[in-house]
């Protein structure tokens, strides 16, 4: 054996503890799914038959699935914008000169470190007790009742929470991005007069696209794949009509597929539900990061 | 290390010789009453001679996995837990019939399978509509007379115009919310009241249509009619966000005269301790007179047809005739027997008035564990809330109810 395939080799076998643990969790798992999709496996024992697209074909009569879908490409905008607006903002705020930035920098960032069902528990209380309270005593009729168990706001209410919860994750990116940027750059645009705002956007967003980039694709799939604050702060609910139909108003497509397989037992459709999610999150992703990608430029 | 083994094998033909050894193996899933069925096992052996072993599996995914692991022990339980149809149909080859025994003339809770008895109810559970006796005396209502759907309306309206004298925020304590995950309350508790009311127990007529998509036009156009009267006398702000906890305390502190929950909240009810009597009242929702609450054991005992048959049945008839079963029942387990003869009564206030309900034979079946899997809280539970919201009206409602009910056949 040559010296150069035997580092292969060393490599290879460097590899193989995760490999194996990989392809055991993540590549076998995810064929099977693909495989069950095409049955009318009901997740105990062997799959009984094979059906072709019955399952898929299922899911474009299915009113429910179609209006998850929508909200959750509604909030995954949202929650985009809104995260990255706000993760962008502070960091500008931790990188400054303000005093106590460092203060700040752990506590934008605590959120994250606190797990979403508990998270959502506490949300809930807050948007449908004390908002409400608070509304009642000062006589305001928007407020007085739950923010949550209104078809109208309540995807306002998942926006908050995810954004409160996301944000310091995203600012520590942006936070060590603009500290990338070479000090001379920045002094130059002084000295050329460049104002404050000029240099953030002529200056700084251009240099950090990179930034941008990871952080749009972070917060698309979070967004799109947005389950355990789902759950926990509105469980899908409330209810509301949609193609005339009782529809859950904040149900998304996590969620959605977690009930169809395992409230309704579903396992087969829930399977093909996730597949066609699996498909959408990835072009959605590809196209974001390629238009990303062409944005970068080098100092 | 040889010694090590020889050590681990004893032990192991010791505790294999100790389950040999008793005549009786009973293999259960309530973990807060293991202490008192070991002590009740240990009664039993002192008065008969017969040793009896009781091995416990924790919460029921637990439980199911030490019943299997028993039954392939060589040492068979000669009684075990079964807690539905699902569960029957998984063990039916080795249940035996019990349809002989003594204990069967006192109650109405067996679980039967064409004519056959083949489980014991291990103790019932029940709902009705709990009443705040205080204020329905105040208000001059008798709880007697509330067995017809006119009976409410009337009642619910006195009690809604006189709310600022009896100190009440709602009439009637109600959750129906999907976001605080309360559906199975209307979805799955409320709506067997339209499969069972009025009904034999074991009478399957409505569950049957449901479950070919249809349903009884005459009796489920009343049942809408009874959902909404409730909704409407509830309070709007409980139905959409109340929990358990916060319909509970409306009820519990005396602001609601009504509330819709079943025995199983009696710890909490307990706990906040309520000043006034507490019985439950029927969910009447019939022009006619129907006199009963909804009564059924979450589980039942059966008896291995491979084990020791005899010695099984007898435990059983000893359990429900004795006066020692009735107190091991009643005061040391704290649930409601499902037998008639047993005259002892618990002391919480939900669990006495089912017990009273149902020693008095006036109770109804509980169907809705038979509709498909999510199809009571999942689909009906959303309809529910969106009436309670005042999105749809009670005739909207009705059809969207039968609509959600046709596609259940496909």
């Amino acid at each position: 054996m040559t010296s150069r395939k035997k580092r292969k080799l060393t490599e290879f076998l460097f590899l193989l503890p995760t490999l194996i643990a990989f392809v055991m969790v993540i590549i076998i798992p995810f064929i099977f799914g693909i495989y069950y999709s095409f049955t009318d496996w009901q997740g105990t024992g062997a799959v009984s038959q094979s059906v072709g697209f019955a399952n898929y074909a299922e899911i474009f009569k299915d009113a429910g699935f179609l209006h998850s879908f929508l909200i959750t490409l509604l909030f995954t905008v949202l929650n985009i914008v809104t995260v990255n607006v706000v993760a962008f903002a502070i960091s500008l705020l931790v990188t400054s000169e303000i005093r106590g930035r460092n203060l700040y920098r752990a506590g934008f960032f605590v959120p994250n470190l606190i797990g979403g069902i508990v998270l959502g528990l506490v949300w809930q209380f807050i948007f449908s007790n004390i908002l409400p309270s608070i509304g009642q005593s000062l006589g305001l009729p928007t407020l007085s009742k739950s923010l949550i168990s209104n078809k109208d706001t309540v995807m306002f209410t998942m926006v908050t929470v995810n954004t409160w919860q996301y944000a310091g994750y995203i600012m520590l990116i942006y936070v060590a991005a603009i500290q990338g940027i070479s000090k001379s750059v920045m002094e130059a645009a002084e000295v050329d007069g460049a104002r404050y705002w000029t240099r953030i956007t002529r200056i700084q967003i251009p240099l950090m696209a990179n930034a941008f980039t990871i952080s749009l694709f972070l917060t698309l799939t979070n967004s799109f794949k947005m389950y355990d604050v789902n759950v926990a702060l509105t469980n899908g609910g409330p209810v509301t009509l949609f193609m005339g139909k009782p529809t859950q108003a904040s149900e998304l497509l996590a969620l959605n597929i977690y009930n169809t397989a395992f409230k309704y037992n579903n396992m087969a459709q829930g399977q093909a539900k996730a597949v066609i999610f699996f498909i959408v999150l990835t072009i959605f992703s590809i196209i974001q990061v390629t238009w990303n990608k062409s944005k970068e430029v080098e100092a | 290390m040889k010694k090590l083994i020889a050590i681990v094998l004893t032990l192991a033909l010791m505790m294999t010789a100790a389950s040999a050894l008793a005549d009786l193996v009973i293999v259960q899933n309530k973990v807060e009453i293991t202490s008192q069925m070991e002590e009740f096992a240990k009664l039993y052996e002192e008065k008969t001679g017969v040793p009896v072993k009781v091995i416990t599996g924790g919460g029921s995914s637990d439980y199911n996995t030490v019943l299997k692991a028993e039954m392939q022990s060589g040492r068979e339980p000669d009684i075990f837990v079964i807690e539905g149809p699902a569960h029957y149909e998984m063990w039916k080859d080795k249940i035996a019939d019990q349809t002989g025994a003594d204990w069967i003339q006192y109650t109405s809770a067996a679980f039967m399978v064409d004519g056959k008895a083949v489980g014991f109810p291990v103790s019932v559970e029940g709902y009705g509509m709990a009443y705040n006796k205080e204020i329905l005396d105040k208000a001059g209502i008798d709880p007697a007379t509330l067995t017809t759907y006119d009976a409410y309306e009337a009642a619910f309206a006195k009690l809604d115009s006189m709310k600022a004298e009896l100190g009440l925020d709602m009439v009637v304590s109600m959750v129906a919310g999907t976001t605080t995950g309360m559906t199975w309350v209307t979805g799955l508790h409320n709506f067997n009241v339209y499969l069972t009311v009025g009904n034999e127990r074991n009478d399957t007529t409505y569950i049957d249509k449901v479950l070919k998509g249809e349903v009884d036009e005459e009796r489920f156009h009343q049942y809408c009619q009874y959902v909404a009267l409730i909704f409407k006398y509830s309070d709007p702000d409980m139905l959409l966000n109340g929990t358990q906890d916060s319909q509970l305390a409306a009820f519990a502190n005396g602001k609601a005269a009504f509330y819709h929950q079943g025995n199983w909240m009696d710890p909490s009810l307990v706990g906040l301790n309520p000043s006034f009597e507490i019985a439950y009242a029927p969910h009447a929702f019939l022009h006619e007179v129907t006199d009963g609450i909804l009564v059924n054991p979450p589980s039942w005992y059966a008896v291995n047809a491979n084990g020791n048959v005899e010695e099984a049945l007898a435990y059983l008839n000893f359990l429900a005739t004795s006066e020692e079963g009735a107190d091991y029942m009643v005061n040391k387990a704290a649930m409601v027997p499902a037998f008639t003869n047993v005259t002892l009564s618990p002391a919480t206030p939900l669990s006495k008035s089912v017990m009273d309900w149902n020693a008095a034979g006036k109770t109804y079946d509980w169907q809705q564990y038979k509709l498909p899997d999510g199809f009571g809280m999942g689909t009906l539970g959303p309809i529910y809330e969106l009436l309670a919201s005042g999105a749809i009206d009670v005739d909207t409602f009705e059809v969207m109810m039968k609509d959600a009910i046709a596609g259940i056949a496909k």
